[in-house]
């Protein structure tokens, strides 16, 4: 994932290289998902959430479709 | 009185590893793991690839036995740097580089860049929240395939 300025400066670099524009999330957003993937990472139980947790931590943020889904196979047929 | 069970070595491998990264902010590598935990080295290397297995940490490409990525931290300086009291680190990716406060519990101040124009943007945490910042976080890659390139992600 990568930050940008403002919407015009991801666009200018989608445009740049030829890329698609994909989902953007904004700052609540992205220190939800570090704090859910990150808060206990030096503790004992700590791990990564398993992929239907996935799923749900991103719903829980608006962020839903096969996009967020770690066991979409959407994308596998097109890379 | 309750009994104390010992951690299996695999948490213990992680525990030293990230309390290490989190004190340091320097990746330790299997040698220095074995001697911190008077193990063998072949066991620590297992362990290694037991955690990349669960997604823990990523060896170095080539090197089993030099860790490329303990999430958040990057066991390699990056364009993420995050400052935390008098202590740096660096993270593997803008998430990543937020997880650092998020993992340690501390206010801290990321600085970091746009990527399409080199703008230094610098995103500060304090009271484990971000103060707001204008920025757009783009992600280039569906999650089915982070763990394809998860250097590229």
């Amino acid at each position: 994932m990568l930050l940008f300025r403002s919407e015009e400066t991801l666009e200018g670099w989608c445009r740049a290289r030829n890329l698609p524009r994909r989902p953007t999330i904004n700052l609540e957003q992205l220190w939800h998902l570090a704090v859910t993937w990150y808060g206990n990472r030096l503790t004992v139980e700590s791990r990564r959430p398993a992929p239907d947790e996935m799923v749900a931590i991103f719903s829980a943020i608006g962020l839903e479709g096969p996009f967020w889904d770690p066991k979409s196979d959407q994308w596998k047929s097109n890379s | 009185m309750g009994q104390i069970f010992p951690m299996d070595f695999d948490t213990s491998v992680k525990l030293n590893l990230y309390e290490t990264l989190a004190r340091t902010g320097q990746a330790l590598t299997a040698m220095d793991v074995a001697d911190a935990l008077a193990a063998p080295l072949g066991d620590v290397l297992a362990a290694f690839e037991r955690l990349h297995q669960k997604r823990l940490l990523v060896p170095e490409p080539g090197d089993p036995a030099r860790i490329r990525m303990a999430p958040p931290f990057s066991g390699v300086e990056t364009p993420h740097r995050v400052r935390v009291k008098d202590r740096s680190y660096y993270a593997n990716c803008i998430w990543d580089a937020l997880g650092i406060p998020a993992a340690l519990h501390e206010d801290a101040l990321v600085e970091t860049s746009d990527m399409h124009t080199g703008e230094v943007i610098r995103l500060r945490v304090e009271g484990e929240a971000p103060l707001p910042e204008p920025c757009a976080i783009h992600f280039a890659v569906p999650a089915a395939l982070w763990w394809q390139d998860i250097a590229y992600t």
